[in-house]
């Protein structure tokens, strides 16, 4: 695929209309799913080995969206991709199974099913063992929130991880600094910086880019393994409710807009 | 003569390139497999949570992961992952209760007791769960489960039974030990030679008691209980696990939806068995040997309530 910057930034900007589309018709984790837009296109449009045509192609870099109830952002993205088939707009949460509120493997191109937080990044360290026993060159990459990091078990994959050496392995925090509570931050609720210092210390190769900035993310993720023999976070500074002004930040976690809401999110996000 | 655990397992990872270990921190368990296949075998440390996940990672990649630990904590500490990761996805995921069973860890305290597995492991749909009697049983179990696609739990443990004789396994198909017409006595993993033992005890009192080995707890072999329902005056079970929601409670499910049919179920009652003391005296502290399960059968045939 390989889109240049722009095209990606234009299928953030659909990824986000699709995400406010969702949230419009039912309860959506519309912030996390927003914050992590540009990640979404980037992955999907530039960065992943993948073909739309072969969703479970062997050979394809894997992905968990350990934060599995921002799936809302990868809808978007597989829409983009065709492969959800003719749906406009995505209904979220629909009943008929098609897009339930978590990621799961019933739907083409999600690789693993989560919704539970703390359980993506051990999936994705026996997804990388896998493949280097096999001797195949996909790269998984693993998707988590910051608050997520909470969780006792993510440091437990992270310290397996840095053990074995994976470097064919990348974690991308989302790092949106803001979880349940709207009015108290992620840091606030309950620290996790220094963040780089935690991950460098259990073997991982760090960087820490705006999350925004298309050129940062598509050049990071590119460059995965960020160092031979370790595995990779790349945490990504991003902005909880990003592209809709009033969904940013202090909005609250669960969003369902009303029809006026929506209408003006399409409105500033040009649509 | 039965082979060890760790052989069987080396043995089924020589027949299948898929079949991987996964040591929670008792790598003897794996080390066969580990001394010809060292890709294929994982030491996460003491670590529940990552093992079980890790496990479902190589499942999701077409591997078949047997994932061993001790069994208080491999199926407490991981139950989420066990759940969500292994059972919702229903991956070919193999959850060995490799030691610590029941009340083997006796004067170790109540952290190291492994009586709530069976619950657990039976809450996650589509799970196998299965309690092997002795070694021949756990090999027998082990092949099994490795040739079968879909999650299971296996608990590692059993004493030797002293009369095998001739002998069969299948999944979900209870073994018939002994027949018998006047009660039947329903146990697996480390009581089924208690079981045994009790049918001995009853000779004596002129009954003739009926032992099923029912090594898989689910799926229950609803046929061999309801036959023995049918058959006989009434079920006694006994597990070393607690009563709620073992192997006694299963049966009870199953009797539940029939007309009344006499039940005992002798196993753990619903404490925690806080004596520091070795197994054979918790065993006889809370019911669970054969006199006791001789002592409810006669009650049972008697019509006493317990």
């Amino acid at each position: 695929m390989g889109e240049d910057i722009e095209s990606l930034k234009e299928r953030a900007r659909r990824i986000r209309v699709h995400i406010v589309r969702m949230a419009g018709i039912s309860d959506t984790h519309a912030g996390g799913s927003l914050s992590l837009a540009d990640t979404a296109a980037a992955l999907y449009f530039r960065v992943l080995r993948y073909d739309a045509e072969r969703p479970a192609w062997e050979d394809r870099d894997r992905v968990v969206l350990s934060k599995g109830h921002c799936v809302p952002a990868f809808y978007g993205a597989f829409a983009e991709l065709g492969l959800l088939g003719p749906v406009e707009p995505l209904r979220h949460l629909a009943t008929d199974g098609r897009l339930p509120g978590h990621a799961n493997l019933r739907t083409p191109g999600i690789d693993a099913t989560t919704g539970s937080l703390g359980h993506g990044l051990s999936m994705g360290v026996g997804m990388a063992l896998a493949g280097r026993a096999d001797r195949r060159s996909f790269r998984t990459f693993v998707v988590l929130g910051d608050g997520e990091l909470q969780e006792g078990s993510c440091w437990e994959g992270a310290m397996s991880a840095g053990h074995y050496g994976l470097d064919a392995l990348a974690a991308i925090v989302d790092c949106n600094g803001y979880q349940a509570r709207s009015d108290v931050s992620t840091e606030g609720t309950m620290a996790l910086e220094p963040l780089s210092d935690k991950w460098m210390s259990f073997g991982w190769a760090v960087r820490r880019i705006d999350g925004h900035d298309m050129s940062a993310v598509v050049d990071t993720l590119e460059a995965v393994p960020l160092e031979p023999g370790k595995p990779s976070a790349v945490i990504a500074d991003t902005v909880k409710g990003r592209g809709v002004s009033f969904l940013e930040r202090g909005h609250d976690h669960y969003s369902r807009l009303t029809g006026e809401q929506a209408a003006a999110a399409l409105q500033e996000l040009g649509e | 003569m039965a082979m060890p655990y760790p052989e069987v397992l080396h043995e089924i990872a020589q027949g299948d390139p898929a079949v991987w270990g996964v040591s929670i921190d008792c790598w003897w368990f794996i080390s066969g497999l580990a001394s010809e296949f060292p890709e294929r075998a994982i030491e996460v440390g003491i670590a529940e949570q990552n093992g079980v996940g890790i496990a479902a990672g190589l499942a999701l990649c077409g591997k078949v992961p047997f994932v061993h630990g001790m069994v208080p904590f491999v199926t407490m500490r991981s139950f989420e992952q066990v759940r969500t990761d292994i059972g919702y996805q229903h991956l070919n995921v193999k959850i060995v209760g490799a030691y610590s069973g029941g009340l083997e860890q006796g004067p170790w305290g109540c952290t190291h007791h492994g009586v709530e597995d069976v619950a657990l492991m039976r809450l996650v749909p589509g799970m196998t769960v299965v309690l092997p009697a002795d070694a021949w049983e756990a090999e027998q179990a082990a092949r099994a489960l490795a040739a079968l696609d879909g999650p299971a739990y296996i608990q590692l443990r059993g004493g030797e039974l002293a009369r095998a004789g001739e002998r069969s396994f299948q999944l979900g198909r209870a073994s018939v030990l002994r027949p018998g017409g006047d009660v039947t006595i329903v146990a697996c993993g480390a009581l089924v030679g208690e079981a045994l033992a009790a049918a001995d005890m009853l000779v004596g009192k002129g009954v003739d008691a009926r032992v099923l080995n029912m090594h898989t707890v689910k799926p229950l072999d609803r046929d061999a209980v309801l036959k023995a329902a049918a058959e006989t005056r009434g079920l006694v079970t006994l597990e070393e696990h607690t009563i709620v929601g073992g192997l006694g409670g299963a049966v009870a499910e199953v009797l539940a939806e029939q007309p009344s049919v006499p039940l005992r179920r002798l196993g753990l009652p619903d404490t925690f068995a806080k004596r520091t003391a070795g197994r054979a005296e918790l065993l006889e502290t809370y019911g669970m040997t054969a006199r006791h399960a001789a002592e409810a059968a006669i009650e049972l045939l008697e019509g006493h309530n317990a």
